[in-house]
């Protein structure tokens, strides 16, 4: 499975990597905010995106926007995770088909539960 | 405001106060002078008032300027507040990390101590030196080894995990201080506005920001960016009802979305 992890924040990165790694996610790969990863999505086979919200340049929500805009990624699942913690957020988040909200400071269990549950749900 | 310059005085004025003069009628002739000179007064007090005017009127702004005061009592207590968020999630970082570092030495100490327990025995063992009763001993030796060193690199990783969290504090502790970043540009920006108003050079004043212009321009655009407002991370969770305050409140939210 070719997952994207989308921060600004190389650090937060590294974290999410080394988390999904731990959970058997070996092919990984990173973009620093939406512009550059919406150009990666286009062009490779991915099958799993996280992203942050507040990145400079686009941001995860228009990202998330964009991907269920794109017929040939719609499909893609989308996990956010963000310090982003108001509520009007995680509505527009949720009616923008967000697969699933992890509000940051967050630990890996946290990662674990909501990554099964997108998978269960997907099948 | 020289009597020179302008008409002050008319020939119809000059004719009486001569008559007035002639006729030995001071008093008249005081009167005459005296209106000849009132325009020039009126002009004169005019020209104090609107300078006084525009004087009170400055200070005037410069005391209630909201966006200075709002400054003052408002933001600048919040960007403490937000820097002491960022000590206290440093610290707390530094803690986790040291705390799961300090818990894996003795589990390393203790593997390590076992392995050269069975050393020794294990060397005679390829030496072909080794008798039945070592080598039984060497038998419960390694068994131990095995079991508790599978137990202990499961608890080694665990730890591992919680140092390797503990760094996200990185991203919080950053966003924060852009906010805190952004307040100080805006109190430079007023106390300019400030120095303009009190009449020193605005050139002079922004000359030496000359090299911060394009730094400045850019953080402007990307405060704009995107149509959606983002906050990042909330510091004050419980004085807020518009925001949740943990993972808990979220996929309770979600799911009274029906997710």
């Amino acid at each position: 499975m070719k997952v994207l992890v989308v921060d600004d924040f190389s650090t937060m990165r590294r974290i999410v990597k080394n988390l999904l790694r731990d959970l058997g996610f070996t092919n990984i790969q990173e973009a620093d905010d939406g512009s550059t990863a919406l150009p990666m999505l286009q062009g490779g086979d991915f099958d799993f995106v996280v992203t942050d919200w507040n990145m400079p340049g686009m941001q995860g929500i228009d990202l998330l926007k964009a991907i269920r805009a794109d017929p040939s990624l719609s499909h893609i699942p989308v996990l956010l995770i963000t310090a982003e913690a108001k509520k009007e957020q995680i509505v527009m988040a949720a009616q923008a088909g967000v697969n699933g909200y992890i509000v940051k400071p967050f630990t890996a269990g946290t990662l674990k539960t909501k990554l099964d549950k997108i998978f269960e749900r997907l099948g | 405001m020289s009597i020179t310059t302008i008409g002050q005085i008319t020939l119809e004025q000059a004719k009486a106060l001569v008559e007035c003069l002639e006729s030995g009628e001071q008093e008249a002739a005081d009167a005459i002078v005296n209106d000849i000179q009132n325009p020039t007064n009126s002009e004169l007090f005019a020209e104090i008032g609107k300078l006084t005017r525009q004087l009170h009127d400055s200070l005037t702004n410069f005391q209630v300027d909201s966006r200075l005061s709002n400054l003052a009592t408002g933001d600048i207590p919040d960007a403490k507040e937000r820097l002491n968020y960022v000590i206290e999630r440093t610290e707390e970082a530094a803690n986790k990390t040291m705390d799961a570092v300090e818990a894996i030495f003795p589990v390393v100490d203790n593997i390590s101590g076992r392995v050269e327990a069975v050393n020794p025995a294990w060397t005679k063992l390829m030496n072909n030196e080794i008798d039945l009763a070592e080598f039984k001993s060497l038998c419960l030796g390694i068994d131990t080894l095995l079991k508790n060193t599978g137990k202990e690199t499961q608890l080694i990783h665990s730890l591992m995990t919680d140092v390797l969290m503990a760094q996200d504090f990185q991203d919080l502790t950053g966003q924060v201080i852009r906010k805190v970043i952004d307040l100080v540009r805006e109190v430079e920006d007023s106390l300019i506005n400030m120095l303009t108003a009190f009449g020193i050079s605005s050139d002079g004043v922004l000359e030496g920001l000359g090299d911060d212009a394009s730094p400045r321009e850019k953080s402007k655009s990307t405060l704009s960016v995107g149509e959606n407002l983002v906050e990042g991370p909330i510091i004050n969770t419980e004085n807020r009802d518009d925001v949740v305050e943990d993972q808990d409140d979220v996929d309770d939210l979600l799911s009274s979305l029906g997710f």
